[in-house]
């Protein structure tokens, strides 16, 4: 699967997950960047990606991500 | 706790709950108030409020999973029959999925009441308290 189909996957999750239509991820957004990434969203998201690509992370995969390319970098890694 | 363990519970909808839930919350809709208006809508009895259910979901995650380390994450209900005063529930659930990575679990559930028939189900994501 290529970074950008994982981004566009990933974006939807985010619609969804957030209920923010408007909400556009790109490779460099942080967690700071968007509003509603709280806490308990960061689990909710979490959880939703893993069940949507079918894999499971660890938690110290998931604590060296700086924003949403670690993210998909660590998606690739496991296809 | 594995993908697959179940878990079963027995409630009943006394009238303490029933008279408790409307002193507290304030609904008072004539459908769980007024016989006759619940007659006339099709029900056999009054209805009881839906989110009864809720707290009975409330008392499982809390006090009759394995651990008290827990907190509720997200949680969902679709009523599928309405249920009665003194009804007997069967509450089933089932860990759906466990992630590990932010320490998350998953279940599915229902409510049976004392004709087998599906009352409410949904799902609920529980965290585990470090």
């Amino acid at each position: 699967m290529k970074r950008k189909d994982i981004l566009f996957q990933i974006n939807e999750i985010f619609i969804d997950t957030l209920d923010n239509e408007d909400v556009v991820i790109e490779e460099i957004t942080r967690a700071i960047d968007v509003d509603e990434w709280d806490s308990l969203t960061h689990i909710m998201l979490v959880v939703a990606i893993e069940k949507n690509f079918k894999i499971r992370f660890t938690s110290k995969e998931i604590l060296s991500w700086n924003n949403v390319g670690n993210m998909i970098d660590c998606i690739l890694e496991k296809g | 706790m594995n993908v697959g363990d179940k878990f079963e519970e027995h409630f009943v909808i006394k009238q303490e709950i029933y008279q408790g839930f409307i002193e507290v919350f304030k609904d008072k809709n004539p459908l769980h108030t007024n016989k006759q208006f619940a007659l006339e809508k099709g029900f056999n009895e009054l209805v009881m409020h839906g989110n009864i259910l809720n707290g009975f979901l409330s008392y499982f995650i809390g006090v009759r999973l394995p651990t008290r380390d827990v907190i509720i994450h997200s949680q969902e209900i679709q009523f599928k029959n309405a249920v009665y005063l003194n009804d007997e529930l069967q509450f089933n659930a089932e860990v759906i999925g466990i992630y590990d990575s932010v320490n998350a679990i998953e279940f599915k559930y229902n409510f049976k009441n004392g004709e087998s028939k599906i009352v409410a189900k949904g799902k609920f994501q529980i965290g585990l308290l470090k």
